[in-house]
């Protein structure tokens, strides 16, 4: 790489950090037409999938031949992200014909990205039906980079029980550096113009630089007070571009940082800051040399920095422009505590606090990325209670790419806010904050050079941040686990005891509250849900589960307005046509509804619960077959969907398949054992199937799941009844009447109990309350029951009737024969209704 | 003698569906006409809009045929007449025949409109007061108001019951905390 692209490239890396894509694809396409590097090809692929564009990466790609990592790896996203996985597959591993790489061979090639690459190819493997192989990559991928979730939620969803607390450690140094990105550490550091000082800390690591990215937006806002950065020929800080920054074509396998030596005159000019951030993770993004800034505008304190392996420390004075993006959170003070694991020691290491106490107050420039502290579990568990202490001057900030992972460091704005006490050392923080290192600051001046012992404590703090942050991993990855093994009260409980600024987010909540969901209480999930909309109304994830709970639950009026505000918000999102398509159902539209869920499915054809909601409507309009195929293919994309499988076992029962039914509600059971509805179901299926004994069996274990499910009981007591028990079956209903006093259903069913037992009277008592609480149901077969009670005994049926509802002092409706219903009753004794004697 | 009583209007057949006792299932079945206007024909009669409406223009009976895949039950046919917009159009006379197929109609209703303002509801029912399990229904319009040879209808609905059972051979439930527990969705 030649000085003339350093340059350009530092302005189009600046434009992606800045979003400004029109701008980076435009001069990355100059690039790319100037120098038709592999390296420039891949920056402008980067711009156009960043922009949204993945098909004109791709094409871009395929139509130039990729022989980096990185284009490769990019260029497989694109596949995968264009459904053409077999592509993606032969991109990475050598495709399904040719002879495949094993994970060793790609961890080699890849380096630093074998982690994402595994991970997706272990969702290409997934989804063409390769499980075995796909939980293996990811596996792999987890043991690469135990700071990705997304490979162990995908593990959890296919059915594998993936260790937690195996997987979320940090088992050697050399994976903590290789987790993050081999790139220059950066620092921003963030200066009073009063204070100088420059907490510049490079990291190294016996091995390894620790390297990690600053947040470039600090810098970019230095620079955006003043000059624009666009303006690359501006000013002589061009000479700041190192060169050797450039030179990375290679991945940068464990390599050094790319450090621009060069950097150590520092020259706090005007600065721009170069490097991207979280976005800049690349392996070539230390290309981008950062270039040291000078904020020409006070209060600004961020700065990133370069670093040469030799770690001087460039000290770009800060003008007190005010630092936006302070990424660091952990102040030096007691950073030690920080990450100490198991949170027990509260010690704070007063080291580094000194430092950061004496940067004073200049808070405007020292926005904290503020992690979220974490209070003492109420529980006192050991917990990792790390003690973020953020001062306001020196926070120099490491992004490595666990931070972006994880936690995008929440960029405070202008003034401070520090949630901790300037100096403070007494909050708690969560770990998770710990990418932020604070590192130890030296006072640098230029060419300095920070102390090692500094470093290494700075590494340690670095080192327990990330540490606290697989605990945290740890203990989530445990309640999703068993979520996904539908052990929902183990869920919630292990969930619940999350600290509670975690817990109070949308993604647990979410989680408790689909585990309510899956144990049949609707109202505590809806509670939870709602809870959810609350605190973060932009989440769409979880809000399908929600839709179906207002659904169960009838709320007609709340559901219509979460439907409204979700397809408003998002129009793209599967989960607003299903909520969309509840909505309509609920009102007994089910043409409407079915739309919805069509348009949900193409919204994305790769989403099970859409295809499940369609299959149900499609029941409901008694197109069975379409809802035959429709459960299919729900359980095509997700094989562990049991709704579907259930409804596949409801379509049999209709068509009184009543061993089909079975098998499948037996299916649904394994993967979701503590269901009591799908015991209920099987219980009656059973009982179809005159296997009445193993009907009670499956009922009581239902009863015993789930005490408070009334339909297990009403199913019990009608089996019995069938077995003519009689009066254990009405000992049941008794009870059912004291938990659900106003279903129609029991009363009726007493009634025909009593009427076998012979005892008319209170059968007829119990038809007519039965009438009674059902007014408009119509319901032909009470009548009936009347009915055929009394044709044999009686003359007048109908006087008797009318007997009874003078008797009893309810409103019945329509004990006239010819009426269907209460609405008919004016018009038809105004139609003439004439026997036609046509017959 | 005084006049006879006009034909009160029915409820909004929108109430009826929720309720959740009964579907409507035009959409199921094949619509034809003994004849019809250009514009004013099947898709103007079901296209739930009341301004629109079909236009017969032969001979009386005017016939609307509703022919469905399979044996359908059919509980209420519900017809939308309204004497103030359609005067001599509205149909006084209706008769409505089930059966198999054209040849093996049989008449099991006949309804006398007198000034009508809304909907008709018409439970069909069989001798045994249940509701009617049929291939086809034939409307047949059989005279209107101040003797019009052609017939206006705004709509036709028509609904069959909702078979509740979930699960059993029960009817439907009705509160809401058996229903939570009837199905998984």
């Amino acid at each position: 790489m030649t000085v003339l692209q350093e340059p350009v490239q530092a302005a189009i890396w600046q434009a992606l950090n800045h979003y400004a894509y029109r701008d980076a694809v435009f001069l990355a396409e100059r690039l790319y037409a100037e120098v038709h590097s592999e390296e420039a090809l891949f920056l402008l692929a980067t711009c156009y999938y960043r922009s949204g564009k993945a098909y004109k990466a791709y094409r871009l790609l395929k139509g130039h031949s990729c022989t980096t990592p990185q284009c490769k790896y990019l260029l497989a996203k694109c596949c995968v992200d264009l459904s053409k996985l077999a592509e993606g597959e032969q991109i990475l591993s050598g495709g399904v014909l040719n002879k495949q790489k094993s994970h060793d061979d790609i961890v080699m090639e890849f380096g630093d990205s074998a982690c994402f690459t595994l991970s997706l190819l272990g969702h290409v493997y997934c989804k063409t039906d390769r499980l075995a192989k796909g939980s293996e990559c990811y596996q792999k991928s987890l043991s690469l980079n135990p700071f990705l979730w997304s490979p162990f939620e995908s593990l959890c969803e296919i059915g594998e029980k993936p260790d937690p607390d195996q997987t979320f450690k940090l088992t050697s140094l050399q994976n903590f550096s290789s987790c993050l990105p081999n790139t220059c550490t950066t620092v921003v550091s963030n200066h009073n113009i009063s204070h100088r000082q420059p907490e510049s800390v490079l990291m190294e690591t016996p091995q390894d630089t620790i390297v990690s990215f600053a947040q470039e937006l600090n810098r970019i806002n230095l620079e955006s007070s003043n000059s624009k950065y666009s303006s690359l020929n501006s000013d002589s800080s061009m000479s700041y571009i190192d060169s050797a920054v450039i030179s990375s074509d290679s991945v940068p396998l464990g390599s050094g940082t790319a450090i621009l030596s060069k950097q150590a005159q520092n020259k706090p000019k005007t600065g721009r800051s170069l490097l991207g951030g979280p976005a800049a993770l690349s392996p070539l993004t230390p290309s981008f040399g950062i270039l040291p800034l000078e904020t020409p505008s006070p209060g600004d304190g961020s700065y990133l920095q370069n670093y040469t392996n030799s770690s001087s420390v460039i000290d770009v004075p800060s003008t007190g422009a005010p630092s936006k993006k302070t990424v660091s959170r952990i102040s030096q003070a007691g950073t030690k505590s920080v990450f100490s694991q198991s949170g027990n020691s509260r010690e704070v290491t007063p080291v580094l606090v000194a430092q950061t106490q004496s940067s004073g107050p200049q808070t405007s420039t020292t926005p904290q990325v503020l992690s979220p502290t974490i209070a003492a579990p109420p529980n006192a568990l050991p917990r990792r209670s790390s003690r973020l202490f953020t001062s306001d001057s020196s926070t120099t900030k490491e992004n490595s790419k666990k931070l972006k992972m994880k936690f995008p460091p929440k960029i405070p704005n202008r003034k401070t806010k520090s949630k901790t006490n300037k100096g403070g050392i007494t909050q708690p923080n969560l770990n998770d904050s710990l990418e932020i290192t604070k590192l130890d600051s030296s006072i640098i001046s230029e060419g300095k050079i920070s102390t090692v012992a500094p470093q290494i404590q700075a590494f340690t703090l670095q080192k327990a941040a990330a540490e606290g942050l697989m605990s945290l991993l740890r203990d989530m990855g445990k309640g999703y686990l068993a979520l996904c093994s539908y052990n929902c009260k183990e869920a919630i409980n292990i969930l619940s005891h999350l600290p509670s600024h975690h817990y109070n987010t949308g993604w647990v909540l979410c989680q408790i509250g689909r585990a309510y969901f899956e144990l049949a209480e609707y109202m505590q999930a809806e509670r939870i849900f709602s809870e959810v909309r609350r605190i973060e109304n932009y989440r769409v994830e979880g809000m399908e589960i929600y839709s179906t709970t207002l659904w169960h639950l009838q709320k007609d009026v709340a559901l219509s307005v979460l439907s409204k505000d979700l397809t408003d918000m998002d129009k793209n999102s599967p989960e607003a046509w299903c909520a969309a398509g509840n909505c309509f159902s609920l009102q007994r539209e089910h043409d409407i509804a079915i739309k919805f869920f069509q348009r949900a499915i193409q919204v994305d054809p790769n989403y099970a619960y859409a295809y499940t909601l369609l299959g149900h409507e499609f029941v409901l309009t008694e197109e069975l077959d379409k809802a035959l195929a429709c459960f299919r293919n729900a359980i095509r994309v997700n094989p562990r969907h049991y709704n579907a499988w259930y409804g596949l076992g409801m379509i049999y029962y209709k068509q009184e398949k009543f061993s089909l039914a079975e098998m499948h509600f037996q299916k649904a059971l394994d993967i979701n054992p503590q269901s009591s509805v799908l015991l209920c179901h099987i219980g009656v299926v059973q009982h179809a199937l005159k296997k009445s004994e193993k009907a009670l069996d499956t009922l009581n274990k239902a009863i015993n799941i789930d005490p408070k499910n009334p339909l297990c009981k009403f199913h019990r007591a009608s089996v019995l009844f069938a077995n003519e028990k009689y009066k254990s079956a009405l000992q049941e209903l008794e009870e059912l009447k004291q938990i659900v006093p106003k279903e129609s259903l029991v009363y009726f069913l007493i009634g025909k109990v009593y009427k076998k037992l012979g005892q008319t009277h209170l059968a007829l008592m119990n038809f007519s309350w039965a009438m009674d609480l059902d007014p408009k149901g119509a319901n032909n077969q009470i009548k009936e029951a009347i009915d055929k009670r009394y044709l044999p005994d009686d003359e007048e049926p109908i006087t008797r009737e009318e007997q009874i509802s003078e008797c009893y002092p309810y409103e019945s409706v329509g004990t006239d024969e010819s009426q269907e219903s209460s609405m008919t009753d004016a018009d038809d004794t105004q139609l003439h209704a004439v026997e036609s004697d046509e017959f | 003698m005084t006049t006879p009583n006009k034909t009160p209007p029915g409820a909004d057949p929108k109430q009826l569906e929720r309720t959740g006792t009964v579907r409507e299932i035009g959409s199921q079945a094949v619509w034809s006409l003994s004849s019809c206007k250009p514009g004013f024909g099947v898709d103007q009669l079901r296209d739930d809009n009341l301004e629109t409406y079909w236009q017969s223009d032969g001979s009386q009976p005017h016939l609307v045929n509703i022919q469905f895949r399979r044996k359908t039950t059919v509980k209420t046919l519900c017809i939308y007449a309204d004497y103030k917009s359609d005067e001599s159009y509205t149909p006084s006379k209706i008769s409505v025949r089930v059966g198999n197929n054209f040849h093996n109609l049989q008449e099991i209703r006949q309804l006398e409109l007198v000034e009508p303002s809304g909907w008709i509801h018409v439970p069909l029912t069989d001798t045994h007061k249940k509701p009617i399990r049929t291939f086809m229904i034939q409307i047949a319009v059989l005279a209107n108001h101040q003797n019009g040879r052609d017939t206006h209808m705004r709509q036709i609905k028509v609904y069959t019951p909702v078979e509740e059972s979930s699960i059993g051979k029960f009817p439907r439930c009705t509160t809401v905390d058996f229903m939570m527990y009837r199905s998984i969705r």
